[in-house]
């Protein structure tokens, strides 16, 4: 069976938006630092909310941060 | 290892829970063979005891915690805190649900054969099916407070 699974760019997205902080964007999106820490390692998928307000944030399209990606 | 407030919150009340009513429930046990009026009494002092000491040691604690991070403690759940809580709610509650059940099986089995109980019961220790529905409610909330751990140590 072919497997898909989330990818995320954030940790790049936030060291090209001047080494933006985790805190940093877990205060602009209202959500803890830990769970930015989390999203970055893959544990956990954010709400499409949560995931639209960090494109929102980083200034750029949903597909560049959030991709849809075979195992 | 870096937590969020509400697994902090989860971790405390994990090991109060397993400490103060593990203590509880081996008491419990011990009043197995106890004069009946001697044990209910005891079993009875055992539980206010539980239940106080529980309050009190849950309070100390998450002040404590809501004291040296009280940014994290005013801002409260996100999303993964409450996506987590309301997992692990429903595996306690299917525990507390089973437990419910079996101690509604226990009160019916024994009220249409009373010398079921007596002759059977490997355990003799009065008010035995409100200590049953105790340590049902007990579990879940164990496994309530595990669970959420298990879900921000692994992530989902």
């Amino acid at each position: 069976m072919v497997e898909f699974h989330i990818v995320n760019r954030v940790r790049e997205k936030r060291f090209f938006a001047n080494e933006m902080t985790q805190q940093d964007l877990a205060e602009r999106i209202g959500v803890t630092r830990q769970t930015i820490m989390a999203i970055e390692k893959g544990k956990y998928s954010p709400s499409l909310e949560v995931a639209f307000k960090i494109a929102v944030v980083f200034g750029c399209p949903f597909e560049e941060v959030f991709t849809y990606e075979l195992l | 290892m870096d937590m969020s407030f509400k697994e902090k919150s989860a971790w405390i009340s994990l090991f109060s829970t397993l400490g103060i009513f593990g203590y509880y429930f081996y008491n419990i046990a011990l009043l197995h063979g106890a004069p009946a009026e001697l044990a209910k009494e005891a079993a009875l002092e055992l539980l206010l005891k539980a239940i106080i000491l529980s309050v009190v040691v849950e309070v100390i604690f998450h002040s404590v915690l809501s004291a040296t991070n009280y940014k994290a403690a005013e801002f409260g759940s996100d999303e993964r805190d409450k996506m987590y809580e309301y997992k692990a709610n429903n595996i306690g509650y299917t525990i507390l649900v089973i437990g419910v059940m079996l101690t509604l099986g226990r009160i019916i089995i024994v009220e249409y054969n009373p010398d079921f109980a007596d002759h059977n019961s490997s355990m003799q220790i009065p008010l035995l099916t409100a200590h049953i529905l105790m340590f049902s409610f007990i579990l879940s909330e164990v496994v309530r407070f595990a669970g959420q751990i298990f879900y921000y140590r692994r992530g989902y």
